[in-house]
């Protein structure tokens, strides 16, 4: 990719890099070493937040650093695991996102990215399929819509990789027919969903960030929603942690599916004689610290043996998917990350390696694929768990 | 000798479409069956005056210069102009008219020619074609009435003491250089350069660019400009020949069905 221009940072760009700890920083390279894209790619937070302390104070290096020498920014996952690691309150994820907020703003990004970006502002999904395709995967479930004049008691929110990839829409009708038999009132959107806007987010594009947020909570607000559940942990830790809603509650499934455990309306009465492992992924685990309710949705199901793999809750394994990666095609990539998590739950035995995100999903049933463990390692969303274990055939 | 030496600055005029994006819509005709039903379809920028845009931009900057962009359009252009400059271009000029709709290419680029013909300019960049109607007209018909040399189909190009050395795309990888001088017209192909992103920041920013709207009413074309040379007959859907049908299901019931097809026509008995 060719470089614009401007070599040094404008006052401007220097704005956006103000208030991240980089000063902080005594380099132990806790960071590097627990990066799941470190070796893989030209990703080294440790030396990214060393660079950026030279390029915003005026101590000198010889040569001259450059905007150019910032490398390995679009390889970043956002999985957090640097900012979780760093002793000294350094957030190395924070500065990546705001070096990608400067390239965005430069115009000097991957075009699979700008293409993913574009789609988002045109078609409101990163695929830049029509907004009528949105609701295809409830076709058949005759599921309500909310109506602006009552208020709307659950609001059941997809996301966009759930709603369009075929094997993902599994997840959304596993949940949408487990809440209808348990009788519990919710409403979808269809095609009046957009984007969440959580990949916008990690890519740095805070203006398409806004105009989203803007567009959803209005939405949110016409329809008086005050309760949301997603199965995407990264629609669930955008609205709980990036947008500004006031008393609202936002549930990721797998805390909805725990309370309903707790208050007995979920009762478990066939076995499933199966070795599940649970792959907990980024933006739940490390990024909103639910790390049990999965584990004791799980083990609930009576039959279930459920085996934790070598790396888990925070110092779980990204699957590689997150923040925008799956838009950008690496170079000099050696492994993919999904490939090790794969080979940590045939190592401990792993029947069903259990997810509760739709990137994880995607990202490890791939990996599943390429190693040619399709015969012994099956990749499931806890929801699609539960619907096998209580309403379809084992 | 560097190939940029020569060269001062360039004043670049840019001719950019807003188009539909259809690749995921159903395009049905309309009552009349002259057009086709575009409500609910975003529109943007065409493809390849996008790279056009880019390929001024880079001139730009490495010479300095000025960059225009002029858009006739029968709808609201607003959104692609500042996508224009957000990414660089200095000004805009916009003829907005729902009776563009009707116009063909000649009367497109005579529009073009009333108020290019009055600006200084060094070079013209067009797209080479515009996605939603695909005639490849417009430039070469502005070309031919600013009586300025034009080239088609340009995929590189570079500046040689004053006068342009372009590469247009041929058959079969054949690759042709042609040199002109300029002032020139240029069509650009699509592959030329990566276009840069505009952000939503950058687009809010491009608002403070001068963008200078013209009335079609007031300029000036002669007596039978605007009579076109082309007449859209009717739009219709091609008639249904062959079939792909997609068969869901397990191997099992797939094999199954795929049996069943084969036996009702005939070809397993």
């Amino acid at each position: 990719m060719k470089m614009y221009s401007k070599v040094f940072l404008e006052k401007e760009e220097l704005k956006v890099l103000k208030g991240l700890n980089f000063n902080f920083c005594i380099q132990c390279g806790k960071c590097t070493a627990s990066c799941p894209m470190f070796l893989r790619t030209k990703l080294n937070p440790r030396t990214l937040v060393r660079k950026t302390l030279y390029l915003v104070s005026q101590l000198k290096t010889h040569p001259p650093l450059s905007i150019s020498d910032i490398d390995g920014v679009w390889d970043c996952t956002t999985c957090n695991t640097c900012t979780i690691q760093c002793p000294r309150d350094v957030k190395p994820m924070d500065i990546i996102i705001s070096f990608r907020e400067i390239f965005i703003e430069r115009g000097n990004i991957p075009p699979t990215i700008s293409k993913a970006l574009e789609n988002i502002y045109k078609f409101s999904n990163p695929f830049g399929l029509s907004s009528t395709k949105r609701a295809e995967w409830a076709r058949d479930l005759n599921i309500k819509k909310p109506s602006k004049e009552s208020k709307t008691d659950l609001l059941y929110f997809a996301g966009c990789i759930t709603s369009y990839d075929n094997r993902a829409q599994n997840i959304a009708r596993s949940l949408a027919m487990l809440l209808k038999n348990l009788e519990i009132d919710f409403s979808i959107l269809a095609e009046n969903e957009n984007c969440c806007g959580s990949e916008v987010y990690s890519l740095g594009e805070r203006g398409l960030f806004e105009v989203i947020m803007g567009k959803n909570i209005e939405c949110f607000q016409q329809y008086k929603i005050d309760k949301i559940v997603t199965t995407c942990p990264h629609c669930f830790n955008t609205f709980k942690n990036r947008y500004k809603l006031n008393n609202m509650e936002i549930l990721h499934s797998t805390q909805l599916l725990s309370d309903l455990i707790d208050k007995g309306k979920i009762n478990f009465s066939r076995r499933m004689e199966k070795k599940i492992a649970f792959h907990d992924p980024c933006y739940l685990g490390k990024h909103n610290n639910i790390f049990e309710e999965p584990r004791k949705i799980l083990e609930n199901i009576p039959g279930v043996t459920l085996l934790e793999l070598e790396h888990s809750r925070k110092n779980s394994l990204c699957c590689g998917g997150g923040g925008g990666r799956t838009w950008y095609e690496t170079t000099g990539e050696i492994s993919r990350p999904s490939e090790d998590r794969i080979k940590e739950a045939i190592d401990v035995g792993a029947e069903i390696l259990a997810v509760a995100c739709p990137f994880c999903l995607l990202e490890l049933e791939d990996a599943v694929k390429r190693m040619e463990y399709e015969n012994r390692l099956q990749v499931l969303d806890i929801v699609e768990i539960i619907f096998r274990s209580l309403l379809s055939e084992l | 000798m560097s190939y940029e030496l020569g060269v001062k600055s360039l004043d670049i005029i840019v001719c950019v479409k807003s188009v539909p994006i259809t690749t995921e819509a159903e395009l049905i005709p309309d009552k009349t069956r002259k057009s086709v039903i575009l409500d609910n379809i975003p529109f943007d920028i065409n493809e390849w005056d996008e790279y056009a845009l880019e390929e001024a931009i880079r001139l730009k900057e490495r010479f300095g210069g000025n960059v225009t962009v002029i858009s006739v359009s029968s709808r609201d252009i607003d959104e692609v102009i500042l996508k224009c400059l957000a990414k660089g271009a200095d000004r805009a000029i916009k003829v907005v008219d729902r009776s563009i709709m009707e116009y063909d290419a000649y009367i497109i680029a005579r529009i073009l020619h009333s108020i290019i013909k009055n600006m200084k300019y060094d070079l013209i960049l067009c797209g080479a074609q515009a996605s939603d109607d695909g005639y490849a007209l417009v430039g070469v018909m502005l070309a031919s009435l600013l009586r300025i040399p034009y080239v088609t189909m340009v995929k590189r190009l570079e500046l040689i003491n004053g006068s342009l050395r372009t590469i247009r795309e041929l058959e079969e990888g054949l690759e042709e250089i042609v040199e002109v001088e300029l002032p020139a017209l240029l069509t650009i192909q699509t592959g030329i350069n990566e276009p840069r992103y505009a952000s939503i920041m950058a687009m809010r920013r491009a608002r403070q660019k001068e963008i200078v709207a013209f009335d079609l009413k007031s300029i000036n074309l002669a007596e039978g400009d605007f009579d076109g040379w082309i007449r859209i007959q009717e739009f219709f859907t091609p008639e249904k020949k062959k079939e792909c049908i997609m068969l869901q299901g397990d191997m099992d019931e797939i094999t199954t069905k795929v049996v069943e097809i084969l036996r009702q026509r005939g070809i397993l008995k």
